[in-house]
C-alpha cells in the first residue's frame, strides 16, 4: 500500500472533496509548529507577555467553577458551605480574570499590538472584551438575592436610554441565567479561541524599537 | 438611627471629583493593577538571558 492509499490525497493537491479541503485549510491555519511551541522570541523574557495567558488560565477556573455552580443551581450558594465555596471561587476568579485581562490590554495597547497585519487579532480581543462584560453583567443578574434585583433595575433604565431595551429583558431572570451559562459563555468562547489561534498564526507582537524584530523571531525559534 | 440610615450604612465610601464618582474599593484595586502592570514592566523575567549582538552571533 503506497503513502497515498494509506492516507489519502496527498497535502497541497487540490481535490473535489471538501474533507480534504477543510483538512488542508485546517492545516494551514497556523505555521507548523506554532500551534504549541516550545521556543519563544527572545523579547518575550518580561512579565508583561504573561498576563494573556494568566488571562487563559483564570477563565479556565471561571468555566471549571461555573460548570460546578451549575450542577448545585443558582441558589445552591444560599444553603450550603460547599455552594458558597464555589460561589466565591467563581466570583474571584473572574475577578483575577479580568484584572488580568485589562493589564494584558494596556500591555498590548502601549505596544500597539496590532501591528503586522494582527488587526484581526486585536479586533477578536476587543470583542472578547466586550463580551466578557456582558457575561460577567448576566452573572451579576442571576445571584438569586437583592443585589441583583437592584442591578437588573438599574441596568433595565440605562439599557433603554440608549435603545437595546427591546432585544432582551434584563428583568427577566430566567433569560439572563441562560445568557449567563450558555449563550454567552459559548460566543465568548469562540471568540478566545479564534484570538488565540491568531496569536499563534501570526506570533507575538514585537516590541515597538526592535529593528527587523520579526527577523529575530526566526532567529530565535 | 433611622432604618433608611441603617440600610444606606454600608454601601461604602466614594471619592468625588466633579463629575467622577468612584468607590475607594474600586479606586485602590485600579491602584494595585497599575502597580501590578508596572511591576511587570521592570521586574526582570527568571532566567532571562541577555540577547546581545554577540550572544545572537554566536
Amino acid at each position: 500500500m503506497t503513502a497515498t492509499q494509506a492516507g489519502g490525497t496527498p497535502p497541497g493537491t487540490s481535490s473535489k472533496s471538501w474533507t480534504v479541503r477543510t483538512r488542508d485549510r485546517m492545516s494551514r491555519v497556523v505555521p507548523q509548529g506554532q500551534v504549541l511551541p516550545d521556543r519563544q522570541p527572545a523579547y518575550m523574557s518580561s512579565w508583561i507577555y504573561v498576563f494573556g495567558v494568566l488571562t487563559l488560565a483564570a477563565l479556565i477556573v471561571v468555566i471549571g467553577s461555573g460548570v460546578l455552580l451549575a450542577i448545585g443551581g443558582v441558589t445552591w450558594w444560599h444553603v450550603s458551605s460547599l455552594g458558597h465555596f464555589v460561589n466565591s471561587l467563581h466570583l474571584w476568579s473572574v475577578e483575577l480574570f479580568f484584572a488580568f485581562m485589562v493589564i494584558h490590554l494596556w500591555g498590548k495597547f502601549w505596544m500597539a499590538a496590532w501591528r503586522g497585519n494582527r488587526a484581526l487579532t486585536w479586533m477578536t480581543g476587543v470583542l472578547a472584551f466586550l463580551g466578557s462584560i456582558g457575561t460577567a453583567f448576566t452573572g451579576y443578574l442571576s445571584q438569586t438575592n437583592f443585589d441583583s434585583q437592584w442591578i437588573s433595575g438599574q441596568a433595565k433604565d440605562g439599557l433603554n436610554s440608549v435603545g437595546i431595551g427591546a432585544f432582551f429583558n434584563v428583568l427577566n431572570p430566567g433569560q439572563m441565567l441562560l445568557w449567563h451559562v450558555a449563550l454567552l459563555p459559548l460566543v465568548l468562547g469562540v471568540i478566545v479561541l479564534l484570538h488565540v489561534v491568531l496569536v499563534r498564526r501570526h506570533g507575538i507582537v514585537p516590541p515597538i524599537d526592535s529593528e527587523g524584530a520579526d527577523a529575530d523571531v526566526e532567529d530565535a525559534r | 438611627m433611622s432604618r433608611a440610615l441603617l440600610l444606606a450604612d454600608p454601601a461604602g465610601r466614594y471619592i468625588n471629583a466633579g463629575v467622577i464618582q468612584i468607590s475607594v474599593t474600586n479606586a485602590v484595586i485600579i491602584g494595585v493593577m497599575v502597580v501590578v502592570f508596572v511591576l511587570a514592566l521592570v521586574v526582570p523575567f527568571p532566567g532571562r538571558r541577555h540577547h546581545d549582538r554577540t550572544d545572537r552571533d554566536r
